[in-house]
């Protein structure tokens, strides 16, 4: 082995630069213009690496993907576009969009080609939930749509007696109170009651959807005090958690992931969570003791409607890479590829819906649905989600979280029925 | 070699100090007093037009002027003075349980006995646990559906059915402040054991000359001596109870309803939830307000009377 003189050390140091900057400089002529960056909270990076990798060896993109974690997702977004930061594309949930429009974070998508197609193809309640508050511009392309459902598991219900799942809500109460007399479990309804933005309060709307009631009027002011259809759904959970139907520590889980993981356990009869966690309650034998199909997913008890939303993926308005940009954003919420990549590969490997109905006549989608749902019965439940549009106010993010706490404290007692949905009423109106 | 340079000691000892000033001076006082300032004015991170400083090429938005508003605003909350005072609550019982828990474990692991050296290193490992980690083994262990404290109970026929720890405020409130204790109170010990083994070995020999006791020791000997690091472990305990955010997070998220909101969830969700700087900046420097205070006390209190053994 021969000795490394000064001379050689250098020799091989320039060699090393030259060829990198050689190595780079050829591969960006295969690439796009501009690197781009695209941000996103954490689920499954893994998987989103290898969509962006696919992305940028098929379309010579040059994207740079960053996971960051879900509960600081939105604030840090926000504060690097305060320290100067730009991200290209980012995800963001239904309802930081139109905050983000108003500030000049994000910019509508329009004015951009192929925009008009895809608005075209999407069911037209996912549209107007990524429409901006006027209805008049398009901020995001989905990422993904879901809404609350009713599961059940169907070897208990059979233990018990009991041929076929709860069609109302008198019956499902019915149900639970059997299965705790004939100590089949303990406690037999398992719903989102859970803390977070998309768990107690998206419960408390799905449930009044199903009695008939409104949660907001045409001003998206809160009403629930003058809906009887509330007061209904307000006093069966009351009824349920009073009769210990229901485990008492779903108050302070804290997210819905942890709630729907309780579900594995074989020990409850009934669970009302977002549409995609039947998946692994049903598809996953490693995780879940209701899998392969012993738990089933069921049509919303009442009038079968229940609270449906769209997450999205948003362009930045600074980007100065607007073209690459929209070129990746239809990547991933559009169809650029022309067999809609991204979002089938969601829809196969984690049960994530999407507005485009067209999506559900490809054979491996179906295929793959059959494994874990009925998929003919989750698209008829799609026809009965609900969007709102008060997410898009200002003060929502506020009183959803406070909202939180007075359900919690009728469900326990501490509130009577009337008082607690006119404190939500009122607390709005403090907000305004 | 410098030639020529004559500095008189202060200077020179201030030209020492200079660097780690200066580092202080931009990673501690710069956004103290920024954060201070964002509590008087009217926050929004994503409107960046309007005034702002330049710092080392950074532009510092400075946002719109609005006095005392935001403390106003905070004040006039019910939900702020009810989180005060579950806090005040909070704090109180996770001061003693850490206190006396340490001091407790500090005298045993003072006194000589077999296995003493090994004792003492188990002890490190709940305060050497990062809290997400120890929020999710206390999950592991007191859940009403797998928690292996029901299960064990369940097993020896103690109950008939699993305790739900966490459905009452109440009590969650109190297994956030024994989970909370359990992870500080060993550095507490560490402290106490710190300031117990520097107890001089001639005072102990006195007392034995006059003939004193176990708890004559520790009353008129021990726990004099330890005045100084008391007042260290109330205060570290009282901020570290104030500022105790990361259990609730893993634990109950504030729940259920209110129940296990402290002022520092409460400034925590105002700023990073619904995005309210300012008032979320005015809840916590109610916080450091009061900490500052408590230590004032603290500090008369104990240190008052307190002569150095030396």
């Amino acid at each position: 082995m021969g000795t490394i003189s000064r001379r050689n050390l250098l020799r091989s140091a320039a060699l090393l630069g030259v060829s990198t900057v050689l190595g780079n400089g050829l591969q960006s002529v295969a690439h796009a213009d501009k690197p781009i960056t695209f941000s996103g909270w954490v689920f499954k990076p893994d998987t989103v690496k290898d969509y962006v990798n696919f992305y940028n060896q098929k379309f010579g993109g040059q994207v740079q993907y960053e996971p960051l974690t879900w509960v600081q997702y939105h604030p840090t977004m926000e504060t690097r576009a305060l320290g100067g930061d730009l991200v290209d594309v980012m995800y963001c949930v239904h309802n930081n969009r139109q905050r983000w429009y108003e500030n000049g974070l994000i910019r509508a998508l329009d004015d951009l080609p192929g925009a008009d197609e895809l608005k075209r193809k999407m069911t037209p309640a996912n549209l107007e939930s990524l429409k901006s508050k006027d209805g008049t511009k398009l901020l995001g392309l989905p990422y993904f749509t879901s809404l609350f459902t009713l599961i059940y598991n169907e070897p208990m219900l059979q233990q018990a007696g009991i041929p076929a799942p709860a069609k109302s809500w008198d019956e499902l109460l019915e149900h639970c109170t059997k299965l705790k007399k004939d100590k089949l479990s303990d406690t037999p309804y398992l719903p989102n009651w859970s803390h977070g933005p998309s768990e107690t309060m998206p419960q408390f709307m799905s449930d009044c959807f199903s009695e008939g009631a409104q949660v907001f009027d045409a001003q998206n002011r809160v009403i629930v005090d003058q809906e009887p259809g509330a007061a209904r759904a307000m006093e069966r959970w009351q009824k349920m958690y009073k009769a210990g139907l229901v485990n008492p520590e779903v108050l302070t889980k804290t997210s819905s992931t942890d709630v729907h993981r309780l579900f594995w356990t074989g020990r409850y009869a009934y669970h009302t969570n977002h549409s995609y966690y039947l998946k692994t309650i049903a598809a996953e034998p490693q995780n879940s003791r209701l899998a392969p199909r012993k738990a089933k997913l069921a049509m919303y008890p009442g009038t079968g409607t229940t609270y449906m939303w769209t997450d999205s993926y948003v362009v930045n308005a600074k980007t100065k890479a607007l073209e690459d940009a929209w070129k990746l954003t239809r990547f991933l919420g559009g169809n650029l590829n022309g067999d809609w990549y991204v979002q089938r590969q969601w829809c196969l490997i984690a049960g994530l819906d999407n507005p485009y109905p067209e999506m559900y006549d490809h054979q491996d989608i179906i295929q793959s649905y059959d494994r874990w749902v009925d998929l003919k019965l989750l698209r008829e439940q799609y026809k009965k989600g609900k969007v709102i549009a008060a997410y898009k106010e200002p003060w929502y993010a506020e009183y959803d979280t406070k909202a939180l706490a007075v359900v919690h404290d009728i469900i326990r007692g501490g509130a009577t029925v009337p008082r607690g949905l006119k404190q939500l009423t009122s607390l709005q109106k403090s907000l305004l | 070699m410098i030639r020529g340079i004559r500095l008189s000691e202060g200077r020179f000892a201030l030209l020492l100090v200079l660097p780690a000033f200066l580092g202080v001076l931009v990673v501690v006082l710069f956004p103290l007093l920024y954060s201070l300032w964002l509590s008087f004015t009217d926050v929004n991170v994503l409107r960046t037009s309007g005034p702002a400083i330049e710092l080392f090429g950074v532009r510092v938005p400075l946002f719109r002027w609005v006095g005392l508003q935001n403390y106003i605003d905070v004040f006039a909350d019910p939900l702020y003075w009810s989180s005060l005072v579950r806090t005040l609550y909070f704090v109180g019982a996770f001061v003693v349980e850490a206190t006396l828990g340490g001091l407790g474990m500090a005298l045993i692991l003072s006194e000589r006995f077999a296995g003493r050296p090994l004792m003492r290193s188990l002890l490190l490992i709940p305060w050497s646990l990062s809290r997400a980690v120890v929020g999710l083994l206390w999950i592991g262990i007191l859940d009403f559906e797998f928690g292996a404290f029901n299960g064990l109970l369940y097993n020896l026929k103690v109950v008939d059915s699993p305790i739900a720890f966490f459905s009452d405020g109440f009590s969650a409130l109190n297994v956030l402040v024994s989970v909370y204790a359990w992870n500080q109170a060993p550095f507490a010990a560490l402290l106490f054991l710190a300031g117990i083994q520097a107890i001089s070995v001639d005072l102990y020999s006195a007392a034995a000359v006059d003939g004193a006791g176990y708890w004559q020791r520790l009353r008129h000997l021990i726990l004099p001596a330890l005045r100084p690091t008391l007042f260290l472990v109330l205060v570290m305990a009282t901020v570290n109870g104030f500022l105790m955010l990361d259990l609730i997070y893993v634990l109950t998220m504030g729940g259920p309803g209110h129940a296990t909101k402290t002022m520092a969830w409460l400034g925590f969700e105002t700023a990073f939830v619904f995005f309210k700087f300012g008032p979320g900046t005015a809840i916590l420097y109610t916080l450091t307000a009061i900490c500052l205070v408590l230590t004032v006390i603290y500090h008369r209190v104990i240190m008052a009377r307190f002569e150095p053994t030396g």
